[in-house]
């Protein structure tokens, strides 16, 4: 049985230090975003933990204008899912690129970005 | 495995109510015992589901408060809860108990109260469905989702915002001629697209409404079916998961559980998606109701717009979707939405729904989804 590589907590406290982490397979190669316990290709349990540059493009975004309960004060915001160039992908919020230039394709950079106690994926202009 | 019919159906008025959940489910419930016509205490459990009621009424437990409300303190119960698919996923465990053999009539169904809180608290506790590692820190909210689902449906395929208008404008009609809707009015392809953007590129008008309300079936063993007067059998249902990360969706334009679920469903009921004459499908946004079109297979993918813009999903279409009005107009009290479906298809099966009814039908189809596309159901029903 193999350790567990990287968690929820480890994920977040590499992101808040400007590092991206994936897992990938060690039988199959598939990439994934932490944590998972097997592989959804394969089913072995034996992740290793791979850095993520960091770089991708967007695959589909929103602009959020209704915001939940004391998020009012961030609208509007831009949210896409992001295709990393390892090709795995990742939701955050995309922070000083204009909305309207947003689109599929747009190249963005990953940064964190700190609400409060919490942080957040973010992705910026690549 | 035996087989399993619906005997009775009830739905609440759908909107805004001055009375708690449990309350809502137990008229929904007398209304269904009593078009089964059976003795209440015929009813050996209750499948109920809600979904906020911790949230919004500090109300957990709701289950057992419903059976009592209901007159039937003494019924097991079980209460479940998988986002907006919730009250599919309590039938579809219903028809099991009863086609195990290990129950002959069963309640099912739901109810759900957000109207009691400001919305901006109702979008706060709708979005603790999805994933809050990295989707609800990020802000994403269910129009939300669904508006990156509908960007993608655009990119690939040319959907237009009219066409999902379209869908707005067809279930506002079809609410006109449902007593039970939240909104009686039509409503004009220009009030959707003039609407205000709630998640580019859905407008307000893209978006169901937050909705009180209850819904519930008595479902049944063939014996005691046998006995009933005009009983809908369950000709199959099927579960489908994907996973809860928007981020992890294979293809944003589809929505593989509702592809996966259907093709149970057809399987287990021995029918195609040609055999089906009426649907209840999960439009809780716009471009919801164009994806399942074509999920569900009565469409190809990326004609779901183009059906809509055509009218092919109207009363008098090609194939009527949505007739009750759908989450759009009907409503969509996210615990009672499943079973609300599954009553407007026996009701359309019978031959009762007056003037929504589409004529002749023999076999119908539900469909509800919960959450980030994560929970889909779909089950068909028939009339013998």
């Amino acid at each position: 049985m193999t350790e567990r590589v990287i968690n929820l907590k480890g994920f977040f406290e590499e992101a808040r230090a400007g590092r991206l982490t994936g897992i990938r397979c060690g039988r199959c190669g598939a990439l994934a975003i932490p944590p998972k316990e097997f592989c959804d290709q394969c089913q072995q349990r034996d992740w290793k933990p791979v850095p993520l540059a960091g770089t991708g493009t967007i695959v589909s975004h929103t602009v959020i204008r209704v915001a939940p309960r004391g998020r009012g004060g961030e609208v509007p915001y831009a949210v896409a899912v992001v295709r990393l160039d390892e090709g795995v992908s990742l939701l955050g919020r995309v922070v000083d690129i204009p909305f309207e230039t947003l689109k599929g394709g747009l190249p963005v950079r990953f940064r964190p970005l700190e609400l409060e106690y919490q942080t957040l994926i973010g992705f910026g202009p690549a | 495995m035996r087989r399993v019919a619906v005997i009775g159906a009830g739905i609440t008025k759908f909107g805004k109510h001055d009375r708690t959940s449990a309350e809502l489910f137990a008229e929904a419930a007398a209304e269904a015992i009593m078009d089964a016509d059976i003795a209440p205490n015929a009813i050996q459990a209750l499948y109920f589901g809600n979904v906020t009621g911790g949230e919004t009424e500090r109300q957990l437990h709701m289950a057992p408060l419903a059976a009592t409300l209901l007159g039937l303190p003494s019924v097991p119960t079980t209460r479940f809860e998988n986002a907006c698919a919730t009250s599919h996923v309590a039938f579809r465990h219903a028809v099991m108990e009863i086609a195990s053999g290990v129950s002959d009539v069963i309640l099912v169904g739901g109810a759900e109260r957000v109207l009691n809180v400001p919305t901006e608290n109702a979008t706060e506790f709708f979005a603790y469905c999805s994933d809050a590692s990295i989707e609800q820190p990020a802000g994403l909210t269910f129009p939300g989702v669904f508006a990156l689902i509908a960007r993608a449906h655009m990119d690939k395929y040319g959907t237009t915002e009219e066409q999902m208008a379209h869908v707005a404008v067809k279930n506002h009609r079809h609410g006109t001629m449902n007593p039970k809707a939240q909104f009686r009015k039509e409503i004009t392809l220009d009030t959707v697209l003039k609407s205000a953007y709630v998640a580019d590129p859905l407008k307000l008008f893209d978006c169901c409404p937050f909705t009180d309300g209850g819904a519930a079936i008595v479902l049944a063993s063939e014996e005691v079916a046998r006995r009933h007067r005009r009983p809908i059998w369950v000709l199959g249902t099927h579960a489908a998961t994907d996973t809860m990360f928007v981020h992890e969706k294979r293809d944003l334009s589809r929505v593989t559980a509702t592809e996966r679920a259907a093709q149970g469903a057809y399987r287990q009921a021995g029918k195609t998606p040609a055999d089906v004459n009426v649907v209840e499908l999960h439009d809780c946004f716009t471009i919801a109701e164009i994806v399942a079109t074509e999920g569900l297979g009565f469409f190809e993918p990326g004609t779901g717009g183009l059906a809509a813009e055509k009218g092919w999903t109207s009363l008098g279409g090609r194939l009527p979707v949505n007739p009750s009005g759908g989450l759009k107009a009907k409503g969509h009290p996210i615990g009672a939405t499943g079973a609300a479906q599954i009553a407007e298809i026996v009701t359309q099966l019978r031959g009762e729904a007056g003037p929504r009814q589409v004529e002749g039908a023999s076999t119908g189809l539900t469909h509800t989804l919960g959450g980030n596309t994560a929970t889909v159901l779909v089950s068909l029903f028939g009339r013998d």
